[in-house]
């Protein structure tokens, strides 16, 4: 199993009800998978999920990429600094 | 010689005088700032009033985002000598100054205006930063309009 680590911001943290949260998932997982599994783990995640952006260790990342042993997986929606 | 180049996410308040002098150097003449701030009242489109803006960030994501903002911008204009790019989070009122972009170069016309207009347009595409608005109808995230692509 692959242990990753999951930071949540924003409207993800909100509907997560946490700002983080460790997992253990498949080797094989991709950001995909995890994110189908987020759905059905966490229905207040389910709709965020359509359109939620994935970082894999503090680059920005997407579906089809495998989600690397022991990453860090930030999870948030668009960004809306200045 | 290493040009200076500052990134920060901070919880205090931007000290405008004192990044200008880190970023400037005996070859400065000129320095090209953008600062926004809260505001407390948006007249243009849907016009409502502000009490505050609570703003969050990545932090360390958020700070290598800005440091490849700047690497950004001494691609594009080597002319730049000094770059300043801050972000203050936490709960920020109106008239309070939020974020600063700030550039500086030899003289006004080698592109220095442009640097920092890419400054904050790219902060506010790329570095993982959000703001909750808080007004009398209630709060709300405010959220961009962007997908950052494979490398951004």
């Amino acid at each position: 199993m692959n242990h990753v680590k999951l930071l949540f911001f924003a409207t993800i943290r909100e509907r997560a009800g946490t700002k983080s949260l460790e997992v253990d998932i498949p080797e094989d997982m991709t950001i995909r998978g995890l994110k189908d599994k987020l759905s059905a783990d966490i229905p207040g995640l389910k709709e965020s999920m359509k359109s939620v952006l994935i970082t894999i260790n503090r680059e920005y990342a997407f579906d089809e990429a495998p989600v690397p042993l022991n990453a860090e997986i930030g999870m948030f929606p668009p960004v809306s600094g200045g | 010689m290493e040009l200076p180049t500052i990134f920060s996410i901070t919880e205090d308040e931007i000290d405008l005088n004192d990044l200008l002098a880190r970023i400037t150097l005996t070859s400065t003449g000129a320095a090209a700032i953008f600062t926004g701030m809260v505001r407390g009242q948006t007249a243009r489109g849907d016009a409502h009033e502000t009490e505050y803006l609570e703003y969050e960030a990545y932090i360390p994501m958020a700070e290598a985002k800005m440091k490849q903002v700047a690497d950004e911008i001494r691609g594009k204009w080597p002319v730049v000598e000094g770059i300043a790019i801050v972000q203050r989070i936490g709960k920020l009122y109106p008239k309070t100054p939020t974020v600063l972009i700030a550039c500086t170069a030899a003289h006004r016309d080698t592109g220095v205006f442009e640097a920092a207009r890419y400054g904050i347009d790219r902060l506010k595409e790329i570095v993982p930063i959000w703001k909750k608005e808080v007004s009398s109808d209630g709060e709300f995230w405010v959220e961009g309009d962007y997908s950052p692509k494979a490398g951004e």
